[in-house]
């Protein structure tokens, strides 16, 4: 913000008042009686005294409103900052905490594997917790490292087929599904054809492949067997948008806000395996490529997440 | 009986010395450790170890300062730093470095013991290995990794950067089945939130690029079911001019 305007505008005003002053104080000192004797018709003085008060006004007006926005301009630039150095400090705080939880962790994986099972069942069921917990916190610790990373590693840029990444995406939760000998579920995807295909992005095909399988297993994780699960692509405004639409237990209002922070899980999602990453890394993919991830949810209903990536460009 | 491979295991946290000398002990190798990079050179020059695992973050002497001390002096037994290669800085780091492989903490000790095997498996004995090599050789494949460039017969090869940072590692790893998963970790730094689709996509482009049947192989073997391996035979070789792709 610049205060400058403002102030040279104060300063002509006073020099007027100043110069007006000093000449009365100047014609009164004289001892002169003067006066100023004017012959204007009435609606003429009206008329001219009208606009002098209106173009006053205006001015004032005009002033408060720039200095409003100025104000206006600050503040945003400050939340902004405010937030640059939130995301910095938390970057911080993961990486302190990879540090701090690697030697650990490699420890205890370590000791594990040194340490023979034996044959008493209580024991080899023991030390396969063990290493089975330890190896979570593991892929934990290397995640969570990979996702503060994202946010601030150069991505690719290349040319990125959205379409194809969403039918891949559907394809490989299908085939996990059918892998795990689940039934298979039931995604519809809907992509345009016509009058224009989906636009492509610049950007990195790996990550916004993540980012959308996230979304689709997701959807397919929490929604009831054999109820649909939407994945629609369209275009609007210069931005590619893929939405992931569900008919699961949808997210209570008070969660909503926090849903896009790593290791958020829901009180109702508790029960469903996961590590809590996958909406942060769709929040740092779309945020990396110039775009954002929002979501709405019903309680009872369902959610749907939407993916907005500006169309062929990227960061 | 050949006697069993000398490990020397460098970390300055003794827990894990603790539990890894063991279980490296009970898989059939021989194991000394040292808590920082001095002591793991007295160690060595006393009792010259086949391999080094060492950690990178240490007092005194550092895993990466270790190794350039070993390979100026010309010493080019293998080591295995135990952090994370992939990105840009650090894979111009592992070159010049000279460290044979890595492994991000923290790690399944299976899968040290697997590496260490792999690189005593392609070690030739005082010869620098393949991952110091500035040039890699296999048939009329190229690759410059200093400068980024893959020649094909000759031709420069355009392939983006994570396809040519995978064949890098295939490369350097040659006859070895690598699995998705590992591919994965290594290159992209994810460990359990993906599929492993992301590689395969990459092994198509190397492949297309190359010009490479995946039915009859030159370079690139598909191992259904586990990944995928380097079947070329593959040399250092020299640098050749040519445009920068």
């Amino acid at each position: 913000m610049s205060p400058a305007p403002t102030r040279r505008w104060w300063a002509a005003a006073l020099a007027v008042t100043l110069v007006g002053l000093v000449a009365g104080a100047g014609v009164a000192l004289s001892g002169r009686a003067l006066l100023v004797v004017t012959t204007t018709r009435l609606p003429v003085a009206l008329a001219v005294g009208g606009l002098a008060l209106g173009a006053a006004v205006l001015g004032v007006g005009a002033l408060r409103a720039r200095r409003a926005a100025a104000l206006a301009v600050a503040l945003a630039g400050a939340e902004d900052a405010g937030r640059a150095d939130e995301r910095a400090r938390h970057r911080r705080f993961l990486a302190r905490l990879d540090h701090e939880l690697k030697n650990p962790v490699t420890a205890i994986r370590a000791a594990a594997a040194g340490l023979p099972p034996g044959d008493d069942p209580a024991a080899v069921r023991a030390h396969a917790t063990l290493d089975a917990q330890a190896g979570r916190l593991a892929h934990l610790v290397a995640d969570l490292r990979k996702l503060a990373e994202l946010e601030t590693q150069p991505i690719e840029q290349e040319d990125v087929d959205v379409a194809q990444v969403v039918r891949d995406a559907v394809d490989d939760v299908c085939a996990q599904a059918a892998a795990g000998g689940r039934p298979a579920p039931a995604v519809r995807i809907t992509l345009p054809t016509v009058p224009w295909p989906l636009p492509h992005v610049r950007g990195d095909v790996d990550l916004l492949y993540l980012a959308v399988v996230n979304l689709v297993g997701n959807a397919v994780k929490f929604s009831p067997p054999g109820t649909p699960v939407e994945v629609r692509g369209s275009d609007e405004d210069g931005a590619v948008v893929v939405e992931v639409a569900d008919s699961g237990p949808g997210i209570p209002d008070d969660e909503v806000g926090v849903v896009f922070d790593e290791l958020a899980r829901g009180r109702d999602a508790r029960g469903t395996p996961g590590s809590g990453l996958g909406l942060a890394l769709v929040r740092v993919v779309a945020e990396r490529h110039g775009g954002r991830a929002t979501l709405r949810s019903r309680v009872g209903h369902g959610t749907v997440v939407r993916l907005l990536l500006p169309a062929g460009a990227a960061r | 009986m050949r006697d069993p491979a000398h490990v020397l295991l460098v970390d300055d946290e003794q827990a894990i010395l603790d539990g890894l000398a063991p279980f490296l002990e009970r898989s059939g190798l021989r194991v000394s450790t040292a808590g920082d990079g001095a002591q793991a050179l007295t160690a060595h020059a006393a009792q010259p170890a086949d391999i080094l695992v060492c950690d990178v973050l240490m007092p005194r002497l550092d895993g990466r300062s270790l190794v350039r001390r070993l390979r100026a002096d010309g010493d080019w037994t293998p080591v295995v730093l135990l952090t994370q290669v992939g990105e840009s800085y650090e894979r111009s780091a592992a070159l010049e470095e000279g460290a044979d492989d890595y492994l991000n903490k923290p790690f399944d000790p299976q899968e040290l013991l697997a590496r260490v095997r792999a690189v005593l498996r392609r070690a030739v004995p005082g010869q620098p290995s393949l991952a110091a090599a500035s040039t890699l050789v296999s048939g009329d494949l190229q690759v410059d990794r200093a400068a980024r460039r893959v020649l094909l017969a000759g031709v420069p090869v355009a392939l983006t950067p994570r396809a040519s940072l995978l064949l890098d590692y295939l490369m350097t790893h040659p006859g070895e089945l690598l699995t998705r998963e590992r591919l994965l970790s290594a290159l992209w730094g994810f460990e359990s939130m993906v599929t492993t689709r992301a590689v395969d996509h990459r092994i198509a482009e190397i492949r297309r690029a190359l010009g490479d049947d995946p039915a009859a192989p030159r370079f690139v073997e598909t191992v259904p079911h586990a990944g995928y391996r380097f079947c070329g035979p593959v040399t250092r070789g020299v640098p050749t001019s040519g445009p920068r792709t």
